[in-house]
């Protein structure tokens, strides 16, 4: 714990700390472009210079000088003052003037800094290097003279994405920032360069030229488009919704998202239900609400308590909920949230959790990955997996057909018979770590005996252990790639048997509540009700369309793959007379003669909370450890994986315009003409 | 970046030398370069490894040899590495050439003291024979580059032919030098004029004993 | 966003009650009027100066420090401050309300900040007020079955 002393105040920091660290634990600031937090340090933008004694009489980068005991360190001495302006003016020599039409202008740190810590004019007087713009995707729109070489993206492409596609090629003053051979970035976290870059060179192309950001109204959510429950932040202007951005949470999101997160948005003003509908000789027509609830009554009526709800990947917690408490006041009890058939026992939700929790997972030493395609489910994940690689040399062994990770994976092969013996050289590795994980992803769920077997081995190799320091380690993963999931279970949306074993009820009305995925084959004969905010696939099966409120529209209440409860607020109105969905279910209960006990959202979250005590406080829900009695004895291989394609998961999605060139151009592989700028 | 060369278009490229494989010989030393580094550091053998395909490259086409963007690919996966970091290597280092050149790579210092010394005389040289900065004349004999110091001041002007050097030139003995080049006449290395590497002209005027052969001066002290 | 729901809990929850609870809210709360100790120093070095049409008490001290303060009727919200007595308080001025020039006649009431209260400002649109939205203004692409 060296003692430095950081103009005038003593100060006692960690051991390895870097100066720069130093001096914000004294509470200065130090301006910087290349240095990041989550990043490696390259010290060669030279703007956090520091005057530090003893040691060389000239300033020094503080980002890359490790804290000594004893050090005097200046940061307000008039030559770290002068070192700064000489460093900005030097900056600035071959950065262009152009803020006025650069979309970084108001959030640029190059911007920020000049006025505090730069010169007031330039001495510069010869012409300015301009480079050519270099493509990168769908996503990052470059401008590539704004650069000034922090090299934030190719460290973030490398360390944190895992793909090293973004390089500086040329040297000194020819160096340029490019991915390979101009390709698109590959990664699905491409996204974040955008928010590293801390000029305008690297800038959201869907987003290009929409907003400043001080005419964003800023709204805490919670994303769904995983089940990571990445903490976003709504930029809306007016009533619309401009962009996405991730919010800071160390325990979920760090601060990253992955491209479906930020650049869905365009997907939400796009096949909109914006008014009730109502199948009228098997053709939808347009209704009243009015129409609407009392074709629906008419149904519930008829239904004579055979009423099933069927939750979708996005919905909110509250609507689950409400859509509960109707089905139970009409008299049934069938809900289901696995739409596309899963099974699994969920008579202990610790069993079917991402125990490990996210932010541990990368403290892992070995994991095995069985019937997973962590890069597609939960890149964010993912990310963590990688960085216990990187960082602490974890091996990662995976069951389950090969696909590119991002990192080096070894591959067991297919057979999901290799969970009951584990090859030796697995084996010895799972008996030596002393935090092996699995994390079972939902391409072995799938498979009868999968899930008991990896819970066996989980029993076998004692992944459920305490550590040195006192703490518990629970290295059984079940991972989720749907925002619902964990929400949905907690409030019983599990069906024995799954959602077959729903159908061969022959429930006689169904809610389906944003379930664009379910086999609507199997419900022929039920009366569908779609509650949702997008035209898909349940829509078009659908008997009557409620048109519902999308996760932007309405505060919610979401539980992520590790079962932690979080909140997100509202940031506009759903459009034209869609409503809320707890509201429409609250309306409907009044039409069919059983009030729901609630008139707003508070009451019904009092109520929620009462009926399920962990939904009403955010954080980690405690599921205890629990390992139901299971069959053990899997067969066959694990075929494929749930994900085909990363970009069109859901509804908004597949609405996305902007997801829709994704998964053109970096799924199917079709090449994009760029209209030269 | 005026006069860099245009990178050839990728499909022909990949047409070309996407089946690019080392020769025998070069395969043998190949290894032998790995095997120089130690287990996990293998990508230390980047650089020498592009020497060398460059240099197959060369007696391939029977130029002075490039790399291709599939043999620097090429390389990468028998290093390990990813495409991006071997490509940022190779477009690093001048001495690397990213697009064909002749069967002489022609580089004039242009630094101060060869231009004090008169390396305009010798771009002039290489003007009147029809060479031009960055550019491969028609023949497909001689490619021009300028080039920054190469670091035999002392021997000003000079230009480096290939893995040669050629120094104390002159307007008149850098247009003999192209000439003779061209025609596959021997040429003499070094500098031009009469003078032993980088002594004086016209002979040592100092330790002149020593010009032939060691000389014990120690007897001589006064 | 842990309080959302402690915020809508209603300030004055303890205000109606008078008689023992009265007096126990009295000791052991400090959210609804002055405080045991505040009203004591109040008796003993104050000197009430007004009270305001909500019922809220002003003081000034006796002695020579000027201080000024409000012992309020019910919950303890600075906004419950009528502007003519702000003035006063803040020392922007020493008039008393009725030594001010008489309030306009377009002037409207005075009503404290009703944030976290069931009066607390929704967006046109907002189901708490009545949900009522413009039409479709093509913001968005509709969906149509056909």
């Amino acid at each position: 714990m060296p003692k430095v002393t950081v103009d005038g105040i003593e100060i006692e920091v960690p051991a390895g700390s870097t100066v720069l660290q130093a001096c914000e634990a004294a509470g200065k600031e130090i301006p910087r472009f290349c240095y990041h937090e989550r990043l490696s340090i390259a010290g060669n933008c030279r703007m956090c210079l520091v005057e530090v004694a003893p040691g060389p009489p000239k300033p020094q980068a503080s980002c890359a000088l490790p804290a000594m005991e004893g050090q005097t360190i200046r940061t307000d001495s008039p030559m770290v003052k002068a070192a700064r302006e000489g460093v900005m003016e030097f900056l600035l020599i071959n950065h262009p003037l152009d803020c006025p039409i650069c979309d970084q202008g108001g959030e640029c740190d190059l911007q920020d800094q000049s006025v505090a810590y730069g010169r007031g004019s330039s001495r510069y007087d010869e012409n300015k290097r301009a480079v050519t713009e270099k493509y990168m995707g769908p996503i990052v729109k470059t401008v590539m003279t704004r650069c000034i070489q922090c090299t934030r993206c190719v460290r973030f492409a490398e360390e944190v994405a895992g793909v090293e596609e973004i390089g500086a090629i040329y040297r000194g003053e020819n160096m340029q920032i490019t991915s390979y051979l101009e390709r698109a970035v590959t990664s699905e976290l491409s996204g974040n360069v955008v928010d590293l870059c801390p000029v305008g060179a690297l800038t959201s192309k869907p987003y290009a030229f929409e907003a400043r950001p001080w005419e964003l109204t800023k709204t805490p959510g919670i994303d769904v488009m995983d089940a990571m429950g990445t903490n976003v932040r709504f930029d809306s202007r007016g009533r619309q919704l401009l962009r996405i951005v991730p919010r800071i949470n160390e325990d979920v999101n760090e601060e990253w998202a992955h491209d479906k997160t930020r650049h869905a948005v365009d997907g939400l003003t796009a096949r909109r239900l914006d008014r009730p509908f109502v199948r009228k000789n098997g053709k939808l027509e347009a209704a009243s609400w009015e129409d609407a609830f009392k074709a629906v009554a008419a149904a519930a009526k008829k239904a004579g308590g055979s009423v099933t709800a069927v939750a979708g990947d996005m919905v909110d917690c509250e609507t689950m909920f409400a859509a509960r408490e109707l089905v139970t006041a009409l008299g049934g009890s069938m809900l289901e949230g696995r739409q596309t058939g899963l099974a699994y026992d969920t008579s202990s939700l610790s069993a079917v959790n991402f125990n490990t929790g996210i932010a541990n997972i990368e403290k892992a030493d070995v994991i095995l990955l069985v019937g997973s395609d962590l890069r597609r489910e939960a890149p964010l994940v993912n990310a963590r997996v990688l960085k216990a690689i990187r960082k602490r040399g974890a091996k990662v062994f995976a069951i389950g057909p090969e696909t590119d990770l991002t990192y080096k994976v070894e591959n067991l092969g297919a057979s999901l018979k290799t969970l009951t013996k584990l090859p030796k050289a697995v084996a010895d590795a799972f008996k030596n770590a002393a935090r092996p994980a699995i994390i079972v992803g939902g391409g072995a769920l799938r498979y009868e005996g999968a899930h008991g077997a990896a819970l066996a081995l989980a029993e076998k190799y004692k992944l459920v252990r305490e550590l040195e320091d006192g703490s518990t380690w629970n290295g059984f993963n079940v991972l989720h790639f749907a925002a619902s999931r964990m929400g949905g279970l907690m409030l019983g949306y599990a069906f024995a048997g799954g959602i077959r074993a729903l159908a061969v009820e022959k429930p006689k009305l169904g809610f389906f509540l944003g379930a664009d995925e379910v086999n609507y084959d199997l419900f022929a004969d039920t009366f569908k009700v779609y509650v949702g905010h997008h035209g898909d696939a349940g829509a078009h099966a659908a008997d009557v369309i409620l048109p519902a409120a999308a996760y932007t529209e309405k505060a919610g209440t979401y539980v992520n793959l590790e079962g932690r409860v979080q909140r997100g607020e509202r940031a506009v109105f759903p459009p034209g007379d869609a409503r809320e969905d707890w509201a429409i279910f609250r309306a409907l209960s009044d039409v069919v003669g059983k009030k729901l006990p609630f008139d707003n959202l508070e009451q019904l979250r009092t109520k929620m909370a009462a009926a399920v005590p962990a939904l009403g406080v955010e954080g980690l829900a405690d599921y205890g450890w629990v390992v139901p009695k299971l069959d053990a004895k899997p067969e066959g291989d694990v075929a494929d994986y749930p994900i085909k394609d990363f970009y069109l998961t859901n509804a908004i999605c597949r609405a996305s315009a902007t997801m829709q060139r994704c998964s053109a151009e970096l799924v199917h592989g079709e090449t994009f003409a760029e209209a030269a700028e | 970046m005026a006069d860099a060369p245009q990178l050839p278009a990728e499909a022909e490229v990949r047409a070309r030398w996407g089946n690019f494989a080392w020769t025998k010989e070069n395969a043998k030393q190949a290894a032998t370069i790995i095997a120089r580094y130690p287990e996990g550091r293998q990508q230390s053998a980047t650089m020498p490894l592009l020497d060398l395909a460059q240099r197959q490259v060369g007696a391939e086409t029977n130029t002075q040899g490039w790399l291709p963007v599939p043999v620097m690919e090429y390389i990468a996966d028998q290093l390990g590495l990813a495409y991006m970091r071997v490509y940022e290597v190779a477009t690093f280092y001048t001495m690397y050439n990213l697009a064909p050149v002749g069967r002489f790579h022609v580089q004039v210092c242009g630094t101060t003291p060869c231009m004090l010394r008169g390396s305009d005389d010798v771009l002039a040289a290489c003007k009147n024979r029809g060479l031009s900065k960055g550019h491969t004349t028609p023949d497909g004999l001689f490619t021009l580059t300028e080039v920054e110091c190469l670091g035999a001041c002392t021997n000003a002007p000079m230009v480096q032919i290939n893995d040669d050097n050629f120094e104390d030139l002159t307007y008149d003995t850098m247009s003999a030098l192209l000439e003779a080049l061209a025609e596959g006449k021997p040429v003499k290395i070094g500098p031009q004029i009469d003078r032993q590497t980088s002594c004086p002209e016209g002979g040592p005027t100092a330790l002149q004993a020593m010009a032939t052969e060691n000389h014990d001066y120690r007897g001589e002290w006064k | 966003m842990t309080d959302r729901p402690c915020r809508l809990l209603p300030f004055d929850g303890l205000g109606g009650y008078r008689g023992f609870m009265g007096i126990l809210a009295k000791i052991f709360t400090w959210w609804n009027g002055a405080t045991i100790g505040t009203s004591l120093y109040s008796l003993r070095k104050g000197r009430q100066v007004g009270e305001d049409s909500t019922g809220n008490r002003y003081f000034e001290a006796k002695d020579k420090s000027g201080r000024r303060w409000v012992i309020y009727n019910g919950p303890n919200d600075a906004s419950r401050v009528p502007p003519e007595w702000h003035g006063w308080l803040h020392h922007t001025h020493d008039l008393l309300p009725h030594e001010l020039p008489a309030a306009r006649n377009w002037e409207a009431e005075y009503s404290p900040n009703a944030t976290g209260t069931a009066d607390a400002y929704r967006p046109a649109g907002a189901l708490e007020r009545g949900g009522k939205r413009a039409a479709a203004t093509g913001d968005y692409e509709a969906w149509s079955p056909n």
